[in-house]
């Protein structure tokens, strides 16, 4: 793994809110076919890193490079753009619009006349459901009809339209039961194997430990420590809570 | 899938709007059960006359509250551009279209600067509208110089009280009038054809093929029978052609097109839409600037109507308009709701109007059954959706 171009790079990015150090000269490298696991207490700079990688932050200082080459993501556009697709924290659908709408709201098909293209959408979206095995009764279903897993599933499919090559998931095992957090898990290993470089990002070590490749640890908006998967419980806590 | 389930599925899986068409339905019979005139010619273009601008305005209505706002200054919008419509007409002397774009031009104005205020300075269209009703109430004073001006006569008086008829001939009866209406249906037929057909292609279910062409048959004996009588009447009303075309030009732009999803999307989860590169801004300040241009329309439509302009003008078509959309089925928290659904329930408000209205029933009681139909429009529409959710 090493020794390669990194897929997305942070050079000692900082991010200030006023007085306030979310991030300070944080450094992080994700490379193709890895997924790195970004842990920390609550307000150690988790969710301000995502969102500078997905674009709905900028960072104060530093620089993001993608491919090696230095790049600015100035909007969720911009990072869709770049390649960069995220699902966040709080469930982010709309459970009004059926999956199909969901999966490419905001990067719709237009046919002729600028109208939407339904068919070509609809078979696009559950050829992309079924290469990430999800299961859902029909993509015509309201997302309000889904299960939070389902609905957290439909997020994660939506990253990969547009030929995405990173992928941000901010706690997307926050909300949901066991049984579907397993599920939503198996779909990130299916990320991996698709060649996409992935940052997960997750209070539960376990979670953590089950499906990345190398776990990176914030404390106080600093890198504290870069761990394989393998790594003990402990060390990684310890890391997190600063006792070591 | 057999015919009874089916029948059982449609029933079922959309009650909302099926119940809506039903109880339209039901109406219309009873009406026409008590008063014989009900369904009469003259009677049935009356309706269509009296109730087409609320229609307009529900078009416009709907995909605001599809997005999660309100706009409770239709009513005054629809007085100022039938106030400069007269003005320009009456008073300058100039000819019917100068007034049509004048009343066009002030309410596009009308719709940026609502948007403006709503969608780039985030003040809810609640509050920015109910400043509109005010501020747009008094302009149409000041227009008017607090007189009413009539009339206009001519060609702009054709606009809401104009008929084509004789244009093909036709003995007692308008056969131009039943061309259209035949073109419709057998438009209608195709449309609903190939949807099966692009649903069955996709695997998804669609009824059996008997109940399908009860459907259909049934539709098109109910539209033809519609217009037969309107061409035994006077003909076919040139407002009805101007809602047929926003009608269908609507179903497309909320239904088919990239803004009409996002208008969605925004009603939803405003958040979210924003995440995946919905332009929330502008998706507000479009639909007010598309609710200011509509509502100059029905001010147009409704000036001609009067042959005039007042000061007073659309008082209350706003309340009209928004009860259009709630019966209809639209959700008071946004993302749900459909032009067809905001028809239908406007032509239940028109139905009911004129019924009560050819049997004599004071005006206080119609506002009083009014009232409680939209009460009890969305108290169905809560309890259907709590059965929704334990279902789940």
């Amino acid at each position: 793994m090493r020794g390669r171009t990194p897929l997305l790079a942070l050079r000692q990015v900082s991010r200030y809110f006023g007085a306030v150090e979310a991030l300070v000269d944080v450094d992080l490298e994700v490379h193709a076919h890895e997924v790195v696991a970004l842990v920390g207490d609550n307000g150690a700079g988790k969710s301000t890193l995502a969102q500078i990688v997905a674009g709905v932050l900028s960072p104060s200082s530093g620089q993001l490079e993608i491919d090696g080459e230095p790049v600015s993501i100035p909007s969720p556009s911009a990072a869709n753009q770049l390649g960069v697709a995220s699902v966040f924290q709080d469930l982010a659908v709309c459970e009004n619009l059926d999956v199909t709408a969901n999966v490419f709201l905001g990067q719709e098909l237009r046919g002729r006349a600028g109208l939407l293209r339904d068919g070509d959408m609809e078979t696009e979206t559950r050829a992309l459901l079924e290469h990430l095995t999800i299961r859902i009764p029909s993509v015509r279903t309201p997302l309000r009809h889904l299960s939070a897993g389902q609905r957290q599933a439909v997020a994660i499919a939506r990253t990969l339209i547009g030929q995405p090559r990173i992928v941000v998931l901010d706690e997307p095992t926050a909300a949901l039961s066991v049984a579907q957090t397993a599920e939503v898990l198996t779909h990130i290993q299916r990320l991996r194997e698709l060649g996409l470089g992935v940052i997960l990002i997750s209070h539960n070590l376990n979670d953590v430990r089950a499906v990345s490749d190398r776990i990176e640890v914030l404390r106080h908006g600093r890198n504290n420590g870069s761990f394989p998967a393998t790594a003990a419980h402990e060390e990684i806590l310890a890391a997190i809570t600063g006792a070591a | 899938m057999n015919a009874i389930d089916s029948v059982r599925d449609i029933l079922t899986r959309n009650m909302r709007q099926s119940g809506i068409v039903i109880a339209f339905l039901a109406i219309v019979v009873l009406f026409a059960a008590l008063n014989p005139n009900f369904l009469s010619p003259t009677n049935l273009t009356n309706i269509v006359l009296q109730y087409s601008y609320i229609l307009i305005l529900a078009i416009g209505m709907v995909m605001i509250i599809v997005a999660g706002q309100i706009d409770l200054s239709v009513g005054s919008v629809v007085a100022l551009t039938g106030a400069v419509s007269a003005v320009v007409v009456i008073r300058q002397g100039m000819p019917w279209y100068v007034g049509v774009l004048a009343a066009l031009v002030v309410g596009l104005l009308v719709g940026i600067w609502q948007g403006f205020w709503v969608a780039y300075v985030g003040i809810p269209g609640f509050i920015v509208t109910l400043a509109g009703m005010l501020l747009f109430r008094g302009l149409t004073f000041l227009v008017l110089d607090n007189k009413s001006l009539s009339p206009f006569g001519g060609t702009y008086y054709d606009i809401a009280n104009g008929f084509l008829n004789g244009l093909l001939g036709g003995n007692g009866f308008d056969v131009f009038t039943l061309v259209i209406f035949g073109i419709a249906v057998v438009g209608f037929g195709v449309s609903q054809w190939r949807t099966r057909q692009g649903k069955i292609a996709y695997q998804q279910t669609v009824e059996s093929m008997p109940l399908f062409v009860v459907k259909l048959v049934a539709v098109a004996a109910v539209v033809m029978w519609f217009g037969f009588q309107l061409s035994i009447s006077r003909g076919l009303p040139i407002v009805l052609i101007i809602l047929a075309v926003l009608i269908i030009a609507y179903t497309l732009v909320t239904q088919k097109s990239v803004f009409g999803r996002h208008v969605y999307a925004v009603g939803g989860n405003r958040h979210a839409a924003e995440l995946s590169g919905v332009k929330v801004r502008k998706v507000n300040f479009w639909i007010f600037v598309n609710m200011g241009v509509l509502a100059s329309v029905a001010g147009i439509v409704y000036s001609s109507r009067m042959n005039g302009a007042q000061p007073g003008a659309g008082n209350m078509f706003e309340l009209d308009a928004i009860a259009a959309c709630f019966i209809g089925g639209a959700s008071t928290t946004g993302g749900v709701g459909r032009v067809g659904g905001a028809m239908i329930g406007g032509l239940i408000m028109a139905v009911m109007s004129n019924g009560m209205q050819l049997m004599g029933v004071p005006q206080s009681m119609q506002q009083v059954v009014k009232g409680l139909v939209l009460l009890l429009a969305v108290a169905f529409d809560i309890y259907n959706k709590r059965r929704a959710s334990v279902l789940r």
